[in-house]
C-alpha cells in the first residue's frame, strides 16, 4: 500500500509535466465535447483521435485517450438535461429527471450535481483502482492460456447478456467480430487467411475503421435518414449564476453519489458496457431507497446524482481489467487496448511491474483530469452548451469530414476510408435490425487473442479439451459462463409457463 | 428474418472458405480450424434466432416484424453515402482541400442548406481542416494539382 502511494506520487510528478498536463486538458475538453455532441460517442471519439496520438509517447497518448473516455461521461449529461437527448448511451437515464428539472427551470442545479457526482464517483473509483490493481495483477500472473481463453469466453457471454435486447443476437455479433478478427495473417503460423490475394487485408481488418464506421458513421447515417426538418434542435443555455445547487440539493445528493460510486465501481469490474449498466442500476436503487419515490420521473435530483456518479465510477474501474489482465470488458476499453498495442504497450499482469511509470502516471492523470473536468463543467457548461446551437445539418457534415480525415491519417490509406464507409453501412443496417455493435467490436479486438489462447491450450494438452475444466480458475469461469447462458433460458421458460397459466385462468 | 438468413449465409460462407485452408488436428490446429468453428457457430445461432422469430410471430401474428423505414430514408442515406464515396474516390486526384470542400458542399446540400451558406461553410471547413490536419498536425493528406 505504502509502495503504491509512493509510486502514485511519482506518477503525479510525471503527469504534471507541461506536456502531459496539456494532453490531459486536451483529452478532458475533447471528451466533454464528444459527450455533449449527440452522434459522437466515446468509442468513435477515441477512435478518431488515435491518429492524432501517433507523434506522442505511449503515456501521453493514453493520458489523452483516457481523458476523452471519462470526459465524455461528464459531457454526456449536458444534452440529456438541456435537450432530453443523451450525448452518449451512459446518459440516457439522466434524461428522465434531468430534463424534468430543466423544464422546471432547474437545469443549473441538475448540471452542477451531474458534474459534482461525476467528480466524486471518478476520484473515489481511482482510489479503488490504486488499491486493487497491484494485488490483482500479481494474482493474474498465475493465468495461463486456458484461463485467458475461458475469461474471454466469459466476457463475451456476459457482455451479450447485459447489452440489452436478444442474447442470441448479441452472441451472433460477437461471432461476426471474431470472424472479422480471423482475416489477415494467422497469429500462430503466419499464413494468409481470407485475404483473397489483397495485400491490404494481410494486416487484418483495421479496427479503427470498424469502430468509426459502425459507431460514428452508423449514428451519422441514422441522422441523415431523417428529413431535414427533423434535424432542427432547440436548446436553452443556463446562465452561470443559475448553476449553483442549493444546500437542500446537495444534502439529497450526497447519499446518491456515494451509492452510485459503489455501484459504478463494481459494475466496471464485470464484462459489459459498464457505464450504461451502472446508470440503470443506480437509478433503480435510488428510486427504491428514496423517501420520495413519487418524485422520480418528475425531477428528483437523486435521479441525476446517482446515475451520473455511477457512470463515471464505472468508467474508472473499467481500466482495472484492461490494465491488470489485458482483457477489455467493454467496447471503449477495447478501443483503448487497440491504441495501446499501436503504441507498443501490451497491457496485462506484467504491465504494472514492467511499465510502472506508464501505469502510475496514467492513474495520477485521472485524478488531475477529473479535477480539470469539474472546473470545466461547472463554470464553462454554458460555453459548451452553446456548441449545441450549431445546427445538426452543419454539424453532421463536419463530423463526417473529421471521420474521413482521421481514418486516412491512421495508415495514410484511402482503402481504410472505403473500409470505414463499408462498416458505416453495416452499422446502419445493424441498427435497423436492432443489433448491437459493441459485441462485434469486442469480438474483433479480442478474436486474435482468443484464438492464440485456445490453440496454445489445446497444444499444451495434446488436443484434450479437459484442460479447460481441469484448472480451477478456468473451470469457475466456464461454470459462470454456463450460468449466464442458461439463466435467460430458464427465465424464458418460467415466463412462458406463467403466461400460459394466466391465459388458462382467464379462459376459465 | 432477413437478418437471420443473412447471418446464416455469412456463417456458411465462412465455414466453406475455412475448409479450403489447412484444418489440422485438435493436437495441432491448422489455420482453418478456428474460423470453421466460428462459421458453424454463427450458422447455429442464426438458425436458433430464426426459430425464435418464427415462434414469436406465430404467438403474435398481427405484429409487424420490424419497423419500416420512414419515407425516403433509404434515398437520403444513399445520397449521403454517394457524396462521401465521390469525395473519397477523388481524394487522391483533386487533393485534400478540394475533396474536403466537395464533401462539405455535397453533404450540406443533402441537408438542404442554401447554396450560398453551404458554399461559405464548405470553404471555411476545407481551409480550417487544411490548417489543422496538414499544417499543424502534419498529417500527409494527398495534395492536389495545385500542391494542396
Amino acid at each position: 500500500m505504502i509502495e503504491s502511494l509512493q509510486l502514485l506520487l511519482g506518477g503525479f510528478a510525471t503527469a504534471l509535466t507541461p506536456q502531459n498536463l496539456l494532453y490531459c486538458v486536451v483529452g478532458a475538453i475533447v471528451g466533454t465535447l464528444v459527450g455533449i455532441l449527440p452522434g459522437l460517442g466515446p468509442i468513435a471519439g477515441i477512435a478518431l483521435l488515435i491518429p492524432a496520438t501517433f507523434g506522442l509517447n505511449a503515456t501521453s497518448a493514453l493520458i489523452m485517450l483516457a481523458g476523452i473516455y471519462y470526459g465524455a461521461m461528464y459531457g454526456g449529461s449536458t444534452t440529456s438535461i438541456l435537450m432530453n437527448v443523451p450525448g452518449e448511451t451512459a446518459s440516457v437515464i439522466t434524461c428522465i429527471d434531468g430534463y424534468k428539472m430543466a423544464q422546471q427551470g432547474r437545469a443549473g442545479p441538475a448540471l452542477a450535481i451531474a458534474a459534482l457526482g461525476s467528480f466524486v464517483g471518478g476520484t473515489i473509483a481511482i482510489f479503488g483502482l490504486v488499491l486493487i490493481a497491484p494485488p490483482l495483477a500479481n494474482a493474474a500472473l498465475a493465468f495461463g492460456p486456458p484461463e485467458f481463453a475461458s475469461l474471454m469466453v466469459f466476457a463475451f457471454v456476459v457482455l451479450s447478456n447485459v447489452t440489452g435486447g436478444s442474447l442470441v443476437k448479441a452472441l451472433m455479433m460477437v461471432v461476426v467480430g471474431l470472424i472479422f478478427g480471423t482475416i489477415g495473417l494467422d497469429p500462430v503460423t503466419g499464413d494468409a487467411r481470407f485475404t483473397f490475394g489483397s495485400a491490404y487485408l494481410l494486416g487484418g481488418i483495421e479496427f479503427v475503421a470498424v469502430a468509426i464506421g459502425v459507431f460514428g458513421l452508423g449514428e451519422i447515417l441514422v441522422n441523415a435518414a431523417k428529413p431535414a426538418a427533423q434535424l432542427e434542435q432547440h436548446v436553452t443555455v443556463p446562465r452561470l449564476r443559475d448553476l449553483y445547487p442549493s444546500i437542500a440539493d446537495l444534502k439529497r445528493s450526497i447519499g446518491a453519489m456515494l451509492r452510485g460510486t459503489g455501484i459504478g465501481f463494481f459494475t466496471g469490474l464485470i464484462p459489459g458496457p459498464a457505464p450504461v449498466i451502472a446508470t440503470y442500476a443506480a437509478y433503480t436503487i435510488e428510486k427504491r431507497v428514496s423517501k420520495h419515490p413519487e418524485e422520480f420521473g418528475n425531477g428528483a435530483i437523486e435521479g441525476v446524482a446517482g446515475p451520473e456518479t455511477a457512470n463515471n465510477a464505472a468508467t474508472q474501474s473499467a481500466f482495472i481489467p484492461l490494465f491488470v489482465i489485458g482483457i477489455p470488458f467493454g467496447p471503449v476499453p477495447a478501443i483503448l487496448l487497440g491504441a495501446l498495442l499501436i503504441h507498443g504497450v501490451t497491457p496485462g499482469p506484467l504491465l504494472i511491474s514492467e511499465r510502472p511509470e506508464l501505469f502510475w502516471t496514467v492513474v495520477a492523470s485521472m485524478y488531475i483530469g477529473n479535477f480539470i473536468l469539474l472546473l470545466l463543467n461547472l463554470p464553462f457548461v454554458p460555453l459548451f452548451a452553446n456548441m449545441l446551437r450549431v445546427p445538426k445539418k452543419v454539424m453532421l457534415p463536419l463530423i463526417m469530414l473529421f471521420c474521413v480525415t482521421g481514418m486516412f491519417s491512421v495508415n495514410n490509406s484511402v482503402l481504410d476510408i472505403w473500409m470505414m464507409l463499408g462498416c458505416g453501412v453495416l452499422g446502419y443496417i445493424l441498427r435497423g435490425w436492432a443489433y448491437e455493435g459493441a459485441p462485434l467490436l469486442l469480438g474483433l479486438v479480442l478474436g486474435p487473442k482468443l484464438e492464440v489462447a485456445f490453440r496454445q491450450s489445446v497444444m499444451i494438452s495434446h488436443g484434450d479439451f479437459g484442460i479447460f475444466f481441469a484448472r480451477p480458475v478456468s473451470l469457475a469461469l466456464l461454470l459462470a459462463t454456463l450460468a449466464f447462458l442458461v439463466f435467460p433460458l430458464v427465465r424464458f421458460a418460467w415466463r412462458s409457463r406463467r403466461g400460459a397459466a394466466t391465459t388458462k385462468e382467464e379462459s376459465r | 428474418m432477413t437478418s437471420a438468413i443473412a447471418l446464416f449465409l455469412f456463417g456458411g460462407l465462412t465455414a466453406a472458405l475455412s475448409l479450403q485452408l489447412p484444418i489440422g488436428t485438435l493436437r495441432a490446429p491448422g489455420t482453418g480450424l478456428f474460423p470453421l468453428a466460428l462459421g458453424v457457430m454463427l450458422m447455429a445461432l442464426a438458425a436458433a434466432h430464426a426459430v425464435q422469430l418464427h415462434l414469436s410471430r406465430s404467438k403474435a401474428p398481427g405484429e409487424p416484424a420490424a419497423k419500416k423505414a420512414s419515407n425516403g430514408a433509404t434515398a437520403r442515406v444513399a445520397l449521403f453515402m454517394a457524396v462521401v464515396a465521390l469525395a473519397t474516390a477523388l481524394l487522391q486526384v483533386i487533393g485534400y482541400v478540394a475533396s474536403a470542400f466537395l464533401l462539405m458542399l455535397g453533404l450540406l446540400r443533402v441537408f438542404r442548406v442554401k447554396w450560398s451558406t453551404a458554399t461559405l461553410v464548405a470553404a471555411l471547413a476545407a481551409a480550417a481542416s487544411h490548417l489543422l490536419f496538414v499544417l499543424w498536425l502534419k498529417i500527409p493528406m494527398p495534395p492536389g494539382p495545385l500542391g494542396f
